[in-house]
């Protein structure tokens, strides 16, 4: 019993929820002003030319025969086709999606160590001038809004002391060699996954902090020192382990926040990914493509918060037995 | 020479309003095997006492003076590291206050038993995990659920395995801190024998803290009285219970409901206790006290041999009070 069984209910729920977002996905873009063939049509086009262009999209059937389809399609990354490009979406998203997962993962490792350390730190240094100082600084990132520290990043290491590129993820003529290549790569990476860091480590570091002094202040903190463990055993092992289930929640949790966090930074940065892919879509009336888009963050949403069901299963023994604690 | 010799101990909390003086001056022994019952009203410096002397103050706690030897040796001024390694657990174990969470809840117990025995003590995983199955054993749990967790357990076998687990590096000393209070009346008779028989057996001092006269009655063979961070009483627990000397004492025993004697009105001491920022002047109890005069509300009383009694009292009018009298009436 146990895990097993708290495994397929998590599972039934995604799916469930899966199934919301797929059909309110849907009925967004039949209830927007105008239809797919208003867009790319000229109204110089005759009525038969509009019929036949609204067949070809089969948007002349009836709207549960096309709910259908769109299920059906979208099951086999069926996405259908750019109004824009003429291309594949699924084809231009994968182009892309390697760059955003790179962008994600770079700054989402990042911004985790440097929380979740600073936010230890801090709560082992109680009351001392450290610890203020990794408050107020988490406090300040955690408040201003993130595109306005991104372009301030943007500004003084690429304008005023151009040390980092402004723009793109590699140079225009790549450097030759791979390890060049990669290096290139890497260091367009800085910019954007640092400015990232800099915008989300306060809400970590604050968090961390908070439940470790939560936790330093239970009984079992103390039953750990007095049964004379040295200060990193019940630092680590102790605190830190005991909370490490909420850490993994909001880990896990802010996976979906990541992803769609870097629609803006892709922006600013001109990163060639999935959010920069969205934004244009959307101010170019490309359904197919924002849908698309759409699609594959909805996705990455939930399943990451599967993700993070199944790691507090993992890590808190309570939550197996699947009644919580007693 | 006591095992345990605790002399004008004080420690105070350093708060923004200034100190507070939980524990001042206390002075108390305890021989090999002996128990000790320290007892009085919630807020009187008890548990305070107790992490004092195991050095586990926050960060806010001062030890202002005073001195506590072990074996003769002095405790207080060893280092914090010497401390760790060499006193705690290894030679004093404490059993907390709120046994509910005592025990880290993402730790299997046995795993939580063995690290204190592998923290003191140069053994095989393979030896603390047999000392730690057979601790189980002893405490009246058993040992096949050593690697399940404390929210599988109820709240009397979470408090075995904590008195297992202050057993565990053999101490000399076990403190526990209202070890049974938040256990119901049965299951608290259970823990209290089963710690009862494995003391005795073991021969371990123990520093038994409770707000429960009854308990002490029952297990102890002293007994400090404390009121507002200092002793008020303190002599063998036959005399304070059936001879109370001081008002306090008098008092808090009026307090318990005998279930074998008449019929009578349980009484509460009227008042509440001192603030320990500002204690009242002279005696600390003056404020609560029927019998205060001048002189209780100048003169702090020493903890002097009572004139009428076998055990210690801080009162001024202690020779004044007849046996039997009831100045509570």
């Amino acid at each position: 019993m146990g895990f097993r069984n708290y495994l397929l209910k998590r599972l039934g729920y995604a799916l469930l929820v899966l199934f919301i977002i797929l059909s309110l996905n849907f009925l967004l873009f039949r209830i927007m002003p105008g239809d797919a063939v208003s867009m790319i049509m000229d109204p110089k086009f005759d009525l038969a030319t509009k019929e036949e262009l609204r067949s070809q999209f089969g948007i002349d059937q009836p709207i549960g025969t096309q709910y259908i389809k769109y299920l059906k399609s979208l099951l086999s990354f069926d996405m259908g086709r750019s109004f824009n490009t003429r291309r594949l979406v699924w084809d231009e998203l994968k182009e892309r999606l390697p760059n955003t997962l790179t962008l994600f993962f770079a700054s989402f490792i990042t911004t985790a160590a440097v929380g979740i350390s600073l936010g230890v730190f801090a709560a082992a240094r109680r009351g001392t001038f450290a610890e203020n100082f990794v408050t107020g600084a988490g406090l300040f990132a955690y408040a201003v809004p993130g595109f306005f520290i991104q372009l301030m990043l943007l500004m003084i290491f690429g304008y005023y002391w151009p040390i980092l590129p402004i723009r793109g993820t590699m140079s225009a003529p790549p450097p030759p060699g791979a390890m060049a290549q990669f290096l290139d790569r890497l260091w367009h990476l800085i910019l954007p996954a640092g400015s990232l860091m800099v915008i989300s480590f306060g809400s970590w570091a604050l968090y961390t902090r908070n439940t470790m002094l939560e936790a330093l202040g239970q009984d079992y903190i103390m039953t750990a020192r007095a049964k004379g463990l040295d200060k990193k055993t019940v630092l680590y092992k102790h605190a830190l382990r005991s909370v490490l289930p909420p850490i993994l929640t909001l880990i896990f949790m802010s996976l979906p926040g990541a992803v769609t966090g870097a629609v803006i930074t892709e922006t600013i940065f001109s990163w060639f990914g999935v959010g920069k892919y969205l934004i244009d879509a959307v101010m170019q009336q490309d359904y197919p493509a924002a849908q698309g888009a759409f699609y594959l963050i909805a996705l990455s949403v939930i399943v990451s918060n599967l993700l993070a069901d199944l790691a507090y299963g993992l890590v808190d023994p309570r939550i197996r037995v699947g009644g919580g604690a007693k | 020479m006591a095992m345990l010799e605790v002399k004008d101990l004080t420690m105070y909390y350093k708060t923004l309003r200034g100190y507070v003086k939980a524990v001042d001056s206390v002075s108390f022994e305890l021989e090999k095997g002996k128990a000790l019952g320290l007892a009085g009203e919630s807020g009187c410096g008890k548990s305070s006492m107790a992490t004092t002397v195991l050095r586990l103050l926050p960060s806010n706690g001062n030890i202002m003076g005073g001195s506590v030897k072990m074996d003769g040796k002095e405790l207080v001024s060893l280092s914090e590291e010497d401390f760790r390694k060499e006193i705690r657990w290894k030679r004093m174990s404490m059993v907390f206050q709120g046994a509910m969470n005592a025990l880290n809840p993402v730790h299997r117990i046995g795993d939580q038993i063995m690290e204190a025995i592998l923290a003191h003590e140069n053994v095989s995983k393979q030896a603390a995990k047999d000392r730690m199955l057979n601790l189980l054993d002893m405490v009246g749990i058993n040992p096949k659920r050593y690697n399940e967790y404390p929210h599988e357990f109820s709240g009397g076998m979470k408090q075995r395995v904590v008195i297992a687990m202050a057993l565990a590096c053999n101490p000399d000393i076990i403190i526990a801190d209202e070890p049974t209070t938040a256990l119901d009346v049965m299951v608290q008779a259970q823990v209290l024998t089963a710690m009862e028989g494995l003391r005795k057996k073991m021969g371990l001092g123990m520093i038994l803290i409770t707000h429960d006269l009854a308990v002490i009655a029952q297990t102890c063979d002293d007994v400090a009285i404390m009121y507002g961070g200092k002793i008020v009483e303190y002599g063998s627990a036959k005399d304070i219970y059936l001879k109370p000397r001081h008002p306090y004492t008098m008092g808090l025993v009026k307090a318990f409901p005998n279930i074998a004697a008449e019929k009578q009105k349980v009484r509460s001491i009227p008042g509440s206790p001192p603030n320990l920022l500002s204690p009242p002047e002279g005696c600390r109890f003056n404020p609560r006290c029927p019998m205060a005069t001048d002189k209780c509300r100048t003169e702090e009383p020493p903890l002097v041999k009572s004139q009428k009694g076998e055990q210690k009292v801080a009162c001024h009018r202690e020779s004044e009070i007849e046996e039997g009298v009831d100045i509570w009436q």
